[in-house]
C-alpha cells in the first residue's frame, strides 16, 4: 500500500509527464521511425528551441565554427545574408570607440578558429586592458575567494542530481554507476526476446517486477546498498519517488527541474518508455506494462542506495542540506575539488591541487587557494587578452583595440559574447541562403507543356528524395511520366503478414489506421516447411539456450565458418546461391474487401467449433471421431447462453450434470466460448478490409492530390520502396517514413488492387475521374539500395498488358542502372568516371548482400527540400537527390483540402526527417548514435554503444558523415509550394502543427504562386515577395523579344 | 655476501623505503635528458653494487623486499595521474624486481640487460611526459582525453610506449619478464605476475583517460611526421636489440 493520498500521487505522475514532455518518443527500430530530437520543443522558435535542447540533453545545435568556415570556403554561404545579420545584430548595439565592428564581427566569423567572447570567471576588464596594452603585471589582485562560495551554490542548485554533485566534487563515479544499474534494469525488463532467460513477474509492471527481484539481489546488497530498506517504505513508485526525493532533502519546489534532469541523463532510454508507455497497441507494452514514473522511482531508489553507501564509506555528504553545508564550511576545498574532478583545473597546478586534495588539510588547502586562483586569473587575463589581440590583428584594427578603455574593453567582451552565442543561427541562415536561391533560380513556375498522346507508363514513387534520382532517369530513358506521393500512397493499412500474429502500421506514425489488410496465400506456390528452415530453426534455438553454445561451437562452428567466409569474400556469389536454397516466398493475395456481418459470424463459428473439439480433446480426452457437428454445435449453443439443458454430448458420454457444467464452464472462461469475446472477435473481423465507399475514396484522393485526372497510361506503376542491407540493425531506417519505417510494396498493392476494381473505376468515373479500362496499375518495389524497380502481382495482368511487358522492364532496368551509376562515386572512393552503367550496377547490388558494409547507400542524407507542385517545376533540374517531390495540383484542390493532408501529414514526416539528420550531423555524439562499428542490439528494439549505454537515438555516423565531417549539409527544410498565397495560407491556418513550424522557423516556406509568377518567402515572422520567379522571367523576356519588331 | 653493499644497492635497485631517493631524485629533475639518463644508469648501478656483494644472494630477505617494492609501487600506479611520477613509479616497481634474479643467480650480463630491458618504456614514457607539458601545460591523466583523434600521432606513440609498460610483446619488458618467471621458483613467482597485472592494469586505465574517451577540443599541435619516426625506430631498435639479446 502507498502511504501518499490519492490527490499526492496524481501529482506526482503528472509532474513526471510534464518532466518529461521535451524527450523525444524513441521507436523500435524494426520499425524506425525518423523523429526531430527537439520534437517536444517545437512550440519555440527553432534558436530558442535548439538552445533549450542543447541545455536538456547535452548536444550541439550548431556545428562548429570550423565546419561553416570550410562550407564558407567552398561557396557554400552566402556572405550577404552573414552580412545583413552581422548588420542586424549591431543595429541594437551602441558603437566601441574606434572599432569597425562590422568588419570584426565578419572577420570572427570567417577567419578566427576559437571562440573570443568567453565569459570570464575571474580576470576583469581592467586585467585584460592591462594584458593588451603589454602591461606585464596584470592581474595581480587576489580573487575575492567569498565570492567563490556564492559561485558554488549557483553550481550545485538544488535541480542538480545529488550524485552529479559528489561526483563532481570527490571524483566518485555514482553516476556512471547507477547509469549502468538503470541500464541493466531496463534491459531485463524492456527485453523482447533477445535473452534467454526473462526477468520473472514482468506482467506485474516494471517497478513492481524490479523491486521484487532487487529485493533480493545478493549482488547489491553485498555492495552495500540497501534497497530492501528504501523499498520498504512504499510500494508504490510514486510512494518510493516521495520518499527518495524526501530523503535527499530537496524541496518539492525544486522537483520537477530534478525530476527533467534524472530522466534526460538518458534520454534514449526514457524515450523508448515514454513511447512505449503510449503505445496502448503495442504488444510488449500490453504484455508487460512499464512507464516513466517506474523508470524515475529505480533510478531514484538506486541512486539514494548508492548515495548513501559513498557517504557510509567516504564520509561524503548524503543529503542536499548536508552538501550546501559542506559547500559554506569547506567553500576553498570544494572549489578546488571542482576545478580538478571537472577537468578544467590549470594543468601546471594539477599535480599540486591533487595532493593538497588527497591530504585533506584545511591548512594546506587554504594556503594553496589564493596562489591557485591568482594563477588562473593570470592565464585567463592572458588567454583573453591574446584572442582580442589575434582578432583585432586579423581584422587590421590592432590600435583600434589597444585604444580602448577598461569598460570599452568589457563591452566589447559583452558584445562578443552575445555575438558567438547566436553566430550558429547566422552561418545556418547563410548557408540556406545559397541552397535556396540556387534551387529558386532553376524552379520553372510556368504552365506545364500540353502532351500529345499518352504516355507510355506512369510511375508513382513515394516523394522520398532517393526517389528524385530513378524518376529522372526513367523520364530520361524513356516515355515515362512520375509523379510524387507520400508512400503508403494514402491508404493507412494495418497489415498483418502472412504467418504474422501482429498487426503492422504502415503509414506515417500520426495517423492510427482503421483497416486491417490480412495477407493470404493463393496456393499456388507450397507454403515451404523444408529441411532448411527446419534446421534454421534449430540452428537458431540452439544458439539461443543457456547451455548449448558450449559444445555448438565445436560441433557445428564450422558451418557458421562457411557462412562468414561466403558473406566476407564473396557476398554476392554467396548470396545468389543461398536464395536458390531457400525457400521461396508463398504466392499471396491481400484480403482488401470488407466482410459481410454473415461472413464474419461464419468465420466467428468456424473458430470456435475447432476450439470446441481441441477442448473436448485436451479436458476430456475425447477424440475428434467420437464427437459429431451436432454435438459441437450444440456445446457451442449452450455455452454461448442461447441453449439450456443436458446436451446430447453429455447423454453420449455419461456426464454428470455437475461434470457438464463444469465442463461447459470451462468452455466459457478457458477457450472464450462466449458472448463478449464473439463481440470482441465481431468487432476485430470488422476492421479488416475497405467497404467499396473507402476504397473509392482513397483511389480517388490519391489520384486528385497528384493531379490525375484523366490521361492515364496503359501501366501505371504504384512504387513502393524498402532498402536491403544485411548485419544492419538500422535497416529500418532505410525504408518508408510514410510507411511507419516499414516496406511500402504492401500500400502499393493494397491501392493497385483497389483500382484495378472495375466498381471502383465505376464510381471514380462518377466523381469524373476516367480510368480507361486498358489501363493497370501494377504494384513495385523499389530497392533503394540497388536501385532495382521489381513489379508484383503480375499474374493478374490482362492478357493483353503482355505484350508490353519487355518494354517496360528494359526502361526500368536502364533506369535503374544509370541511377545506379550516378550513386556510385558517392558511396565509394576512386570511381572511374568511364565505368559502364552495368559494372556500376554490379558494385551498388553487393551493398545488399555484404554484411561488412557500414554504409550499403546514403538513404535521406543531403535532404534539403521539398517541393509540393507540379513534376513540370523541376522536371528539368537535377536535385542530386535531395528532394523530396510531392506531386500536387491546387487547380483540382479548390478547397484546400488535399493540401491540408499534405501539410499535417508528408510535410511532418519531411520536416522530422531533415532535422533528425540535421541534428544527427551537427552533433553526432550527442543527438546522433556514434558509430556503428561499436553498436549493439539490445532488447531487439534499440542499439547501445558497446554492451551497456544509454539507447542510441538518432543516426549513426556512417550515414551522416564522411571522413569524420558532414556528409549532409545541415540545413533547414526547403518548402516550396506551388499554389497561390492565398490558398497556402488558408491551408497553413487549418493545420496548427504545420503554422507552428513555419512560424517557428523549423522549416523554411516559399510559395510559388502560378499566378502571379512571384515567390514568397517566409522568413522572420513575415512574407517577403521575392519577385518573379527567374525562369519565369527568363521566358517572358525571351517572349517579349520575339514579339518585339526587329 | 657484504649486507651492508645490498643496502646500498637497495638505493639503486629501489627498495622500500630506501627507493624514495629514487624517486625524489626523478621529481626534481625537469630537464628530460637528466631524468632518462637516470633511469638508464640508476639501476646500472645497483647492478654492480649486487654484483660486487655477490650472487646468488643467500637468504631471501632482499628477495622478497624487493617483490613487495615492486607490488607495493605497481599498486601505487593505479592512483598516479602524473604521467612523469608513472614513470617514475614504474621504473622503480620494475627494477625492484632485479632481486629476484639476483637471488637466482643471474649473470652479470644478464642482470644488466635485465634492468636495461625494464627501463626502455620509463625512459620513453619520460620523453612523453615532456611532449605533453609542452602541448598542454602538464601530463595529468584525466585532463586531456580523446588524444586518439585530436593529436594522432602523439596518441599512437603514447598507446605503444603503454603498451610497453605493461610489458606487452613483443616488448623488451615482456621477455625480461618472461625470463624472471621461467628462471625463478613458483611464489615468487606469483608475485611476479601480480606485479604485471598491476601493472597491466594501471595501463589500461592510464590510456583510457588519456589515448581514448571523448574528445577534449584542445587545439594542440600533433606530433611532428620527422618526430614520429624517429620514435619509430628507437622503438623498433629497441625491439630488435631485445631479440638478439634473447636469442630469439
Amino acid at each position: 500500500m502507498s502511504r501518499l493520498t490519492l490527490g499526492h500521487r496524481l501529482k506526482i505522475r503528472s509532474m513526471v509527464h510534464m518532466a518529461a514532455e521535451p524527450i523525444p518518443f524513441f521507436w523500435p527500430m524494426r520499425t524506425f521511425i525518423h523523429h526531430n530530437p527537439l520534437h517536444g520543443l517545437e512550440h519555440l522558435p527553432f534558436e530558442q528551441g535548439v538552445r533549450q535542447g542543447e541545455q536538456l540533453f547535452h548536444g550541439r545545435g550548431f556545428l562548429p565554427r570550423t565546419d561553416y568556415q570550410r562550407y564558407h570556403a567552398e561557396g557554400k554561404v552566402d556572405d550577404a545574408t552573414l552580412g545583413d545579420d552581422i548588420r542586424r545584430f549591431l543595429a541594437e548595439r551602441d558603437a566601441i570607440g574606434e572599432l569597425d565592428l562590422q568588419g570584426l564581427l565578419q572577420t570572427l566569423l570567417c577567419r578566427t578558429p576559437e571562440t573570443v567572447g568567453v565569459r570570464l570567471d575571474l580576470a576583469d576588464a581592467d586585467d585584460i586592458k592591462c594584458a593588451i596594452d603589454g602591461g606585464t603585471s596584470c592581474a595581480e589582485e587576489t580573487a575575492d575567494i567569498d565570492a567563490l562560495h556564492e559561485r558554488l551554490a549557483r553550481q550545485f542548485p538544488p535541480e542538480r542530481p545529488l550524485y552529479e554533485s559528489i561526483d563532481l566534487l570527490f571524483g566518485t563515479e555514482i553516476g556512471t554507476t547507477l547509469d549502468e544499474l538503470v541500464i541493466k534494469s531496463c534491459l531485463d525488463f524492456f527485453d523482447e526476446g533477445q535473452s534467454t532467460l526473462q526477468m520473472p513477474g514482468r506482467e506485474h509492471g516494471f517497478f513492481t517486477a524490479w523491486s521484487a527481484l532487487a529485493k533480493r539481489n545478493l549482488r547489491l546488497f553485498l555492495r552495500g546498498l540497501h534497497i530492501k530498506k528504501i523499498l520498504a517504505q512504499d510500494a508504490s513508485a510514486e510512494g518510493v519517488i516521495a520518499y527518495v526525493l524526501g530523503e535527499l532533502g530537496i524541496e518539492e519546489a525544486h522537483w520537477d527541474g530534478l525530476i527533467t534532469r534524472e530522466l534526460t541523463r538518458l534520454h534514449g532510454w526514457a524515450g523508448f518508455i515514454r513511447w512505449r508507455s503510449s503505445a496502448k497497441r503495442y504488444h510488449w507494452s500490453q504484455t508487460y506494462p512499464g512507464d516513466l514514473i517506474d523508470f524515475l522511482a529505480i533510478r531514484l531508489v538506486l541512486g539514494l542506495a548508492l548515495i548513501r553507501e559513498h557517504a557510509r564509506r567516504k564520509r561524503l555528504p548524503a543529503t542536499f542540506p548536508e552538501l550546501s553545508h559542506y559547500l559554506e564550511q569547506h567553500t576553498a576545498e570544494c572549489y578546488l575539488r571542482q576545478a580538478y574532478h571537472g577537468g578544467t583545473v590549470q594543468p601546471e597546478w594539477a599535480h599540486r591541487v591533487d595532493d593538497a586534495l588527497a591530504h585533506k588539510h584545511p591548512g594546506r588547502i587554504n594556503r594553496l587557494l589564493p596562489e591557485y586562483l591568482q594563477a588562473e586569473r593570470i592565464a585567463e587575463t592572458r588567454r583573453q587578452a591574446d584572442r582580442l589581440l589575434s582578432l583585432a590583428e586579423a581584422a587590421g584594427q590592432t590600435e583600434a583595440l589597444k585604444a580602448l578603455d577598461a569598460d570599452q574593453t568589457d563591452a566589447l567582451l559583452t558584445l562578443l559574447d552575445e555575438f558567438e552565442d547566436g553566430e550558429g543561427m547566422m552561418w545556418l541562415r547563410a548557408m540556406e541562403a545559397v541552397y535556396r536561391k540556387s534551387v529558386l533560380n532553376e524552379i520553372k513556375l510556368l504552365p506545364p507543356a500540353k502532351r500529345e498522346k499518352r504516355p507510355f507508363a506512369q510511375a508513382l514513387f513515394c516523394i522520398d528524395v532517393r526517389s528524385e534520382r530513378i524518376r529522372r532517369q526513367l523520364e530520361h530513358v524513356g516515355d515515362y511520366q512520375t509523379f510524387g506521393i507520400a508512400g503508403f500512397f494514402g491508404v493507412p493499412v494495418s497489415f498483418i503478414g502472412l504467418g504474422k500474429g501482429t498487426e503492422l502500421d504502415l503509414c506515417p506514425v500520426q495517423i492510427t489506421p482503421k483497416n486491417v489488410v490480412l495477407e493470404v496465400p493463393t496456393g499456388a506456390t507450397q507454403i515451404e516447411t523444408d529441411f532448411y528452415s527446419s534446421a534454421s530453426h534449430v540452428l537458431h534455438d540452439v544458439k539461443s539456450s543457456v547451455l548449448s553454445p558450449y559444445f555448438t561451437v565445436e560441433a557445428i562452428g564450422l558451418l557458421f565458418g562457411f557462412d562468414m567466409i561466403g558473406k566476407t569474400v564473396a557476398p554476392r556469389v554467396y548470396d545468389r546461391w543461398r536464395n536458390r536454397i531457400e525457400p521461396k516466398d508463398a504466392s499471396t493475395r491481400l484480403l482488401i474487401d470488407k466482410l459481410s456481418r454473415e461472413q464474419g459470424d461464419s468465420i466467428v463459428r468456424s473458430l470456435q467449433r475447432v476450439t470446441i473439439v481441441r477442448a473436448i480433446g485436451q479436458e476430456l480426452g475425447i477424440d475428434r471421431d467420437a464427437i459429431t457437428d451436432s454435438m459441437i454445435r450444440e456445446l457451442r449453443e449452450i455455452a454461448m447462453g442461447n441453449k439450456e439443458g443436458t446436451s446430447e454430448f453429455a447423454r453420449q458420454f455419461a456426464l454428470s450434470p455437475a461434470a457438464e457444467a463444469d465442463f461447459i464452464e470451462t468452455l466459457r472462461d478457458e477457450y472464450r466460448i462466449n458472448p463478449s469475446f464473439v463481440s470482441m472477435q465481431m468487432e476485430r473481423l470488422g476492421k479488416i478490409g475497405f467497404s467499396t465507399d473507402e476504397q473509392v475514396y482513397f483511389v480517388g484522393q490519391a489520384l486528385r492530390m497528384m493531379g490525375m485526372k484523366e490521361t492515364f497510361s496503359r501501366f501505371v506503376i504504384l512504387a513502393g520502396h524498402a532498402s536491403e542491407s544485411d548485419n544492419n540493425p538500422y535497416e529500418s531506417a532505410l525504408d518508408c517514413g510514410a510507411c511507419g519505417g516499414g516496406h511500402g510494396l504492401v500500400s502499393a498493392r493494397v491501392l493497385a488492387q483497389m483500382a484495378n476494381k472495375s466498381e471502383v473505376r465505376r464510381r471514380l468515373a462518377e466523381q469524373g475521374i476516367h480510368i480507361p479500362d486498358d489501363t493497370w496499375f501494377v504494384p513495385a518495389q523499389h530497392n533503394t539500395t540497388s536501385d532495382e524497380i521489381v513489379l508484383h502481382d503480375l499474374d493478374l495482368l490482362p492478357t493483353s498488358h503482355l505484350v508490353y511487358m519487355e518494354r517496360l522492364r528494359n526502361g526500368l532496368r536502364a533506369a535503374s542502372r544509370l541511377c545506379a551509376a550516378e550513386r556510385l562515386p558517392t558511396l565509394e572512393e576512386g570511381v572511374d568516371p568511364n565505368l559502364d552503367t552495368t559494372t556500376a550496377y554490379r558494385h551498388i547490388q553487393r551493398n545488399t548482400s555484404d554484411w561488412t558494409q557500414v554504409r550499403p547507400e546514403w538513404g535521406l542524407a543531403r535532404n534539403a527540400a521539398v517541393v509540393v507542385g507540379g513534376r513540370h517545376l523541376t522536371e528539368d533540374m537535377n536535385l542530386d537527390g535531395r528532394s523530396f517531390l510531392l506531386s500536387y495540383d491546387y487547380k483540382l484542390d479548390t478547397k484546400g483540402r488535399l493540401l491540408d493532408t499534405i501539410l499535417s501529414g508528408p510535410l511532418i514526416i519531411g520536416e522530422w526527417i531533415n532535422l533528425e539528420h540535421y541534428f544527427s550531423a551537427v552533433d553526432n555524439e550527442g543527438f546522433g548514435s556514434g558509430s556503428k562499428a561499436y553498436h549493439n542490439v539490445a532488447g531487439r528494439f534499440g542499439v547501445m554503444t558497446g554492451n551497456l549505454s544509454d539507447i542510441r537515438t538518432g543516426l549513426p555516423s556512417q550515414t551522416v558523415l564522411k571522413d569524420g565531417r558532414p556528409y549532409h549539409e545541415p540545413l533547414r527544410l526547403l518548402v516550396i509550394v506551388e499554389a497561390p498565397v492565398p490558398h497556402v495560407l488558408a491551408a497553413a491556418g487549418r493545420v496548427p502543427k504545420a503554422l507552428s513550424l513555419i512560424v517557428n522557423g523549423w522549416i523554411n516556406v516559399v510559395v510559388a504562386d502560378p499566378e502571379s509568377g512571384h515567390l514568397h518567402f517566409f522568413d522572420r515572422g513575415e512574407w517577403h515577395d521575392l519577385g518573379p520567379a527567374p525562369q519565369r522571367a527568363k521566358q517572358l523576356e525571351s517572349i517579349d523579344a520575339e514579339e518585339s519588331p526587329a | 655476501m657484504n649486507t651492508l653493499l645490498l643496502l646500498l644497492a637497495g638505493f639503486f635497485l629501489p627498495l622500500f623505503p630506501l627507493s624514495m631517493a629514487f624517486n625524489w631524485l626523478l621529481g626534481r629533475f625537469n630537464n628530460p635528458v637528466v631524468r632518462v639518463l637516470l633511469i638508464l644508469v640508476w639501476p646500472q648501478i645497483g647492478v654492480l653494487l649486487v654484483l660486487a656483494a655477490g650472487v646468488p644472494l643467500t637468504g631471501s630477505v632482499f628477495l622478497w623486499w624487493g617483490l613487495i617494492t615492486a607490488a607495493f609501487y605497481a599498486w601505487r600506479l593505479l592512483t598516479v595521474r602524473e604521467l612523469g611520477q608513472w614513470a617514475a613509479m614504474l621504473a622503480t616497481s620494475a627494477f625492484a624486481l632485479t632481486w629476484v634474479m639476483a637471488a637466482d643467480g643471474a649473470r652479470a650480463i644478464d642482470l644488466h640487460a635485465f634492468v636495461l630491458g625494464f627501463a626502455v618504456a620509463p625512459a620513453l614514457l619520460v620523453v612523453i611526459t615532456t611532449l605533453l607539458e609542452r602541448r598542454l601545460g602538464a601530463a595529468y591523466s584525466g585532463l586531456v582525453t580523446g588524444m586518439a583523434r585530436d593529436i594522432p600521432r602523439l596518441a599512437g606513440l603514447i598507446t605503444v610506449v603503454l603498451l610497453a609498460a605493461m610489458a606487452l610483446p613483443i616488448s623488451p619488458g615482456f621477455f625480461v619478464m618472461l625470463d624472471l618467471l621461467l628462471e625463478s621458483h613458483p611464489a615468487p613467482v606469483i608475485v611476479a605476475l601480480l606485479t604485471w597485472l598491476l601493472w597491466s592494469w594501471a595501463g589500461t586505465r592510464l590510456l583510457r583517460d588519456t589515448v581514448f574517451g571523448p574528445r577534449s577540443g584542445k587545439n594542440v599541435a600533433d606530433l611532428p611526421v620527422p618526430l614520429a619516426w624517429a620514435f619509430a625506430g628507437v622503438i623498433v631498435a629497441a625491439v630488435v636489440l631485445n631479440l638478439i639479446w634473447t636469442g630469439v
